[in-house]
């Protein structure tokens, strides 16, 4: 009897890992095809000089990364990354719960803000820059319609070498508080509503139950959010690419930018793709560090 | 026996999901192979014309395969941005469209260097063909001695167009020469108006005010030299243009915020249109452009080539562009050069001469004759040249290319000294010579 069970059980399981096996070959394969291997061929790329398109490949060793390293350019891109990353984390996430703390509190009367302040996720980021690029435009923008209608100068903010990054970063923040709206909305919707209820039987105010519940309780939800909002700030591309084009100069690169630049428009695919290793090889340091130094202090 | 069906259910789920991705892939390669089930030689045509000159270009095909029914053409509109990024990387895979434009300089020869791209010379003298195009377009479409394009498009030379009201009401006469030019930008900025329009986070267009100046003071040499290794970036005629152009920077000549806008959206033409800026320094197809998106400015619309730089030796006639603009090309890979090269030819067929007339075209053919002054101003300007600077950034290799755009940027946003400027340009240019001996 014992043994029929047992049995039973085993036969359960290998046909579960079976299935398992079967419905995960597609997404393994697509996984393999679109990311592996690009990785790993890059890899291989960034020991080349290669324009892109002629036949024949030179191989030069470590040439490329030895470039790379001494690369004023590259460290410049990788700086300015680190600023929008943590601008991002410092002004993204706090506006993000506070916007889903406002209509988790205020209940379904206030849906309607929460269409309205969704539209700029729903937007394609193209859309965005060239939105803002008009905006800011220094001769018919809205920052020097206002400044003139004040008597003031017109105000080139992307034209600045001083100002671009940041104005950027504005558009960035812009596109992207949505984002994080909608996920600590959902992070409130998983906290029990039992635990809102006995708070307040107990009478505890709103922003009691704000700092000494809610709060704690989203901590994971938080962590997750610093994680992906630094991995998207380290590889970020398509504002900066539509709005300045990394410039006026260098003021605004980015190393993704710089990454296309030398792959496509230099025609310095082996150098690129030293660019996109070590993009790999940096990211992947600094999220793992994020996320062990994150994880440490939960215990 | 549920479980069975459970099983053969997942199986088949798999296979499906798998199947449709290999479909996915195999549409790709039946594509590049053409078409040849329907017994029909099909071709692929890219070409980077917008609206009108798109449409002219349709029509030209349709007439091709009315002509010639054992043809199927595709005719692929790109963007000018991405252009050269696809096109490599359709060469990359040799996926390589059967006909393509180019714009010769450095890009042809990598084309000729890498074998991606069909020697036409034996073609072109057929019929004495190429003998109908001006030699200055024949030149461009040549490397080592051989034709490996035809210059179907446009003869491109910039040129300051400008605002004809403005002008007459300051009574500002087309200015000769730089001091003269200078003058007038004075007269402008005591009245209010900006004198120069610049989209410069395109980089090509400020690029265009380097190279001028340059030329004026140079020549051709002082480019062709430093190009090609025999002399150096760092030299007076650089200086002079980087100099030159912060002097007109400090002084305000450029409308406000140029760096941080775009030509491609227009952002330079809208102040040329309202009568903020007064001039445009832009290549010819300047006038296609207002023609398309603002046609009732064309009354307004004159043209002058970039004045002479006073007390200077050298050439002041030269004229800094391309002739033929798009260069058509055929692929090495194309399994049909003689019936592409019918194709190339169906676009400058009668009809589509008239067609390209209209859009304000210059045809590099000997005996083109356009319709309107401004048209034949701009040709009259060309014809007078003893030569053409074909635009730095074609005519470097691209990664230099790319250096010198964003030094010539930094110029203009003063973040940059000429002579530092000069300086980063000839050493990415030695670093190329170093790499590619």
């Amino acid at each position: 009897m014992q043994s029929q069970t047992n049995s039973l059980a085993k036969r359960r399981a290998a046909s579960t890992r079976n299935a398992a096996i079967i419905f995960l070959v597609p997404a393994f394969l697509f996984l393999i095809i679109y990311i592996a291997y690009p990785i790993v061929y890059s890899f291989n790329l960034s020991c080349y000089n290669w324009n892109g398109f002629a036949s024949n490949k030179v191989f030069v060793g470590f040439n490329n990364w030895k470039e790379l390293i001494g690369d004023d350019v590259f460290r410049k891109a990788f700086l300015n990354n680190v600023i929008i990353m943590v601008l991002s984390i410092i002004v993204q996430l706090p506006i993000g719960i506070a916007l889903a703390t406002f209509l988790d509190f205020g209940g379904k009367k206030l849906n309607v803000f929460k269409v309205i302040w969704f539209i700029p996720m729903l937007m394609s980021s193209v859309a965005i820059g060239y939105l803002f690029k008009y905006a800011l435009d220094a001769s018919s923008g809205i920052v020097t319609g206002i400044s003139k209608a004040f008597g003031g100068h017109s105000i080139d903010l992307l034209g600045n070498p001083k100002t671009a990054l940041l104005t950027i970063t504005v558009a960035i923040c812009w596109q992207f508080i949505p984002f994080y709206m909608v996920y600590f909305l959902a992070a409130y919707s998983s906290i029990p509503s039992d635990l809102y209820e006995a708070a307040i039987i107990d009478g505890a105010k709103k922003s009691q139950y704000f700092w000494k519940i809610a709060l704690p309780l989203m901590k994971p939800a938080i962590k997750s959010a610093i994680v992906l909002s630094m991995v998207g700030s380290l590889k970020y591309f398509d504002l900066i690419y539509v709005m300045t084009g990394g410039g006026p100069g260098t003021a605004s690169e980015l190393m993704a930018t710089y990454m296309y630049k030398n792959a496509f428009l230099s025609q310095r695919m082996g150098y690129g793709s030293a660019i996109a290793s070590g993009m790999f090889i940096l990211i992947t340091i600094i999220s793992l560090i994020t996320i062990k130094a994150l994880n440490r202090k939960e215990d | 026996m549920n479980k069975n069906l459970k099983r053969i259910a997942s199986v088949i789920m798999t296979v499906a999901m798998v199947s449709t991705a290999m479909i996915g892939c195999g549409n790709s390669t039946s594509q590049a192979s053409g078409g040849a089930a329907s017994g029909k030689t099909k071709l692929t045509l890219w070409h980077i014309q917008t609206s009108t000159a798109a449409d002219a270009i349709k029509a030209s095909v349709k007439r091709f395969m009315e002509k010639n029914p054992q043809y199927e053409v595709e005719v692929v509109d790109q963007v000018n941005d991405s252009y050269k990024q696809k096109l490599a990387m359709a060469m990359s895979s040799n996926q390589t469209p059967d006909v393509f434009i180019q714009w010769g300089g450095s890009g042809l020869i990598d084309y000729v260097n890498s074998n991606k791209i069909a020697d036409l010379t034996d073609l072109m003298k057929k019929d004495n063909y190429k003998d109908k195009f001006i030699d200055a377009g024949i030149n461009q479409c040549s490397y080592n001695g051989k034709i490996y394009a035809v210059p179907v498009e446009n003869v491109s030379v910039a040129g300051f167009f400008y605002n004809k009201d403005v002008f007459e009401e300051y009574g500002i006469q087309e200015p000769k020469t730089i001091s003269e030019l200078e003058a007038a930008c004075d007269k402008l900025k005591a009245n209010g108006v900006t004198p120069f329009a610049l989209a410069n986070a395109t980089k090509w267009t400020g690029s265009m005010y380097y190279m001028y100046l340059a030329t004026r003071f140079g020549g051709l040499n002082a480019f062709a030299d430093a190009a090609s290794g025999k002399g150096k970036f760092e030299n007076p005629a650089f200086e002079f243009a980087g100099n030159k152009i912060q002097d007109w920077v400090k002084k305000g000549y450029f409308i406000d915020g140029f760096n941080g806008m775009d030509d491609d959206s227009g952002q330079a033409r809208q102040a040329l249109y309202k009568g903020d800026a007064a001039m445009d320094l832009m290549g010819s197809w300047f006038t296609g452009t207002v023609l398309g998106e603002n046609p009732d400015f064309m009354s307004k619309l004159g043209f002058f080539q970039f004045p002479a730089l006073d007390g200077s030796k050298e050439d002041q006639s030269l004229c800094a562009g391309t002739v033929g603009d798009n260069l058509y090309s055929i692929s090495e890979t194309c399994k049909d050069k003689e019936g592409a090269f019918k194709l190339i030819q169906s676009l400058l067929d009668d009809q589509a001469l008239q067609d390209r007339k209209k859009l304000g075209k210059i045809i590099p053919l000997k005996d083109f004759k356009p319709d309107d002054a401004l048209t034949q101003k701009i040709l009259d300007t060309v014809n007078k040249a003893k030569g053409v600077q074909l635009w730095y950034d074609q005519y470097l290799p691209a990664e230099v290319a790319e250096v010198h755009k964003s030094t010539c940027q930094e110029i203009f946003g003063l973040t940059k000294t000429p002579q530092d400027a000069d300086k980063e340009l000839q050493s990415a240019m030695d670093a190329y010579k170093a790499k590619n001996k």
